[in-house]
């Protein structure tokens, strides 16, 4: 029964956590997290080493099944899915992008853009293939379709990342660290095509370390600790003038060097 | 010192011999050739059985492993044995057809199929532990990759994970259809004509190895070129890890590997 109120929630806001847990055995790695993500929005989450960035983002689109609380993703609580065609359904809808790119090694830069679209879109090569050109035309790569991913710069590998993601039309990109195994000269191809996706209009839901992309680019900024939201605002709030004491020594942290 | 040459290299008998010997060696790599593509397949469907993911198919992953654990801790000539003794004894009991207690499909002889059969259910379970080295050592982050695009488990393995897998396996592969090889002699055991039943007839009819040594030619002659290709495959592959490219560096994530993920969907 979907009451109404949900539906045009759902509208609006495309993606809420209410009390979402996750434990591994006997390790709380997330405590109860509630966050909403309006859409077209982008939020950067921020917070130390261990603090379960990670871990929220593969409870969203259920890479980790949360042990507590719920995920709404377009009105739909998706925790409660227990089949696997529904659950492949689901993620369909969501990109992600990982900090290690996790190209498919065996496989060129077209064909890693074009196999999910034709494997679970059931599109065929003569539409795929010009949406996937013209993706990595917009990622900086024309002219690299035949490549291997092993042939390709770190950062270059991430575009290519991006663009396999968004191949699959998206409602909603989650980004984990997806510049932090790049040489520092690569990061900010990366950011840019980032900005650009923002610019457009994606909802983006973005784990990084980078204080200049979240100052210029987020909506909202998160910032984690110990598995809970400690502190949450425009980046403007929540990097300028934070107001807790751990968000404080964070911030000191990181924005020192 | 005579004795010994004339023994082993009478080229008369040799000379008289040679078309008999080859059609045992044609014989052997018959058997050969479809017990290794029989092999492969049944080894790769184990393979991916033990990797089903999920409560519910905990069953399946179980008997896989019973099943894998069984063949490769009996002598291959037992199992022949075990094998080749039911399907006759099934079929003169009447529970079991002809064309299957005493197969002559495609016009091979009874005693072939049995080998095939015997010699494919015991290879299978090793070329089954030669693929599941190879699936895991793909980096996770390919699962999760594929996972993420929307890909089901069974998808992601076809397209991302085994066909990885297979290529970093195809020396041990080899290593193993070159034991297959050799293994194929055991069908002497059960009435098989092939190149060790050849030379042994010849050994019988003259009491002179010569039969025996020309079959002992014609398997090396089989298997040191695939010997030879195993070590170029596999110097090949050590270069291309050294030279620091390669998929290695693809997936390598300092995240523990997640044994939750294929659960995700039971
Ligand atoms: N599959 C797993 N099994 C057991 N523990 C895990 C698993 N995944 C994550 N953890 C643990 O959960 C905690 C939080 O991990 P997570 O990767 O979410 O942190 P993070 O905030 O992303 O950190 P980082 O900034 O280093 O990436 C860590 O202590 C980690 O060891
Ligand atoms: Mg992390």
């Amino acid at each position: 029964m979907t009451t109404n109120g949900q539906a045009m929630n759902g509208d609006r806001i495309i993606l809420q956590l209410q009390g979402v847990q996750k434990s591994f055995g006997r390790l709380d790695v997330l405590r109860g997290v509630d966050l909403d993500i309006p859409r077209g929005s982008v939020t950067c989450v921020i917070g130390p080493s261990g603090s379960g960035k990670s871990t929220l983002l593969r409870c969203i689109n259920l890479l980790e099944r949360p042990t507590g609380g719920r995920v709404l993703f377009e009105g739909q609580d998706i925790t409660a899915i227990r089949k696997e065609d529904e659950l492949n359904a689901v993620r369909r809808r969501m990109g992600m992008v990982f900090q290690q790119f996790n190209l498919f090694p065996h496989k060129s830069v077209l064909e890693n853009v074009c196999l999910a679209q034709e494997k679970v879109l059931g599109r065929d090569r003569s539409e795929a293939r010009p949406r996937a050109e013209a993706l990595l035309a917009r990622v900086g790569l024309a002219n690299k379709l035949n490549e291997f991913p092993e042939r390709l710069s770190g950062g270059q590998q991430q575009r290519v990342a991006i663009a396999r993601a968004l191949a699959m039309d998206p409602h909603l990109m989650l980004f984990d660290e997806v510049t932090s195994a790049l040489d520092p000269e690569l990061v900010k191809e990366v950011l840019d095509v980032m900005k650009e996706l923002a610019a457009e209009g994606m909802t983006m839901v973005v784990v990084t370390h980078e204080m200049n992309f979240a100052r210029e680019v987020a909506d909202e900024v998160v910032f984690m600790d110990g598995g809970v939201v400690v502190e949450q605002g425009p980046p403007r709030e929540v990097l300028d003038n934070p107001q807790n004491e751990r968000t404080k020594r964070f911030l000191g942290l990181v924005l020192e060097h | 010192m005579e004795f010994i040459i004339n023994y082993y290299f009478d080229f008369d008998i040799i000379s008289d011999e040679f078309g008999f010997v080859v059609s045992g060696l044609w014989m052997t790599i018959k058997l050969w050739l479809v017990a290794s593509l029989l092999s492969l397949i049944w080894g790769l469907v184990l393979a991916v059985l033990r990797q089903l993911p999920g409560k519910a198919l905990a069953p399946i992953r179980g008997l896989t492993i019973a099943y894998i654990d069984g063949f490769r801790g009996l002598p291959a000539l037992l199992v022949l044995l075990l094998v080749s003794g039911f399907l006759a004894a099934g079929q003169s009991d009447g529970v079991l057809p002809k064309w299957l207690g005493l197969p002559t499909w495609f016009g091979e002889p009874t005693w072939f199929w049995y080998g095939v059969i015997g010699l494919t259910l015991t290879y299978g379970a090793y070329l089954a532990e030669v693929y599941r080295a190879g699936i895991e050592a793909i980096p996770h982050g390919q699962m999760e990759a594929a996972r993420s695009l929307g890909m089901s488990h069974g998808k992601a393995m076809r397209y991302i994970i085994v066909p990885q897998a297979v290529r970093k396996v195809i020396p041990p592969l080899l290593n193993d259809l070159i034991a297959l090889m050799k293994d194929t002699s055991l069908v002497f055991a059960i009435g098989g004509s092939e190149l060790l039943d050849a030379g042994f007839s010849i050994e019988s009819d003259y009491f002179n190895g010569s039969g025996l040594m020309l079959g002992a030619i014609f398997y090396l002659v089989l298997t040191i070129p695939l010997a030879r290709l195993v070590d170029v495959l596999l110097k090949r592959e050590q270069r291309r890890t050294q030279r620091g490219g390669g998929d290695a560096d693809a997936g390598e994530a300092e995240e523990p590997p997640n044994p939750n993920i294929g659960l995700a969907g039971a």
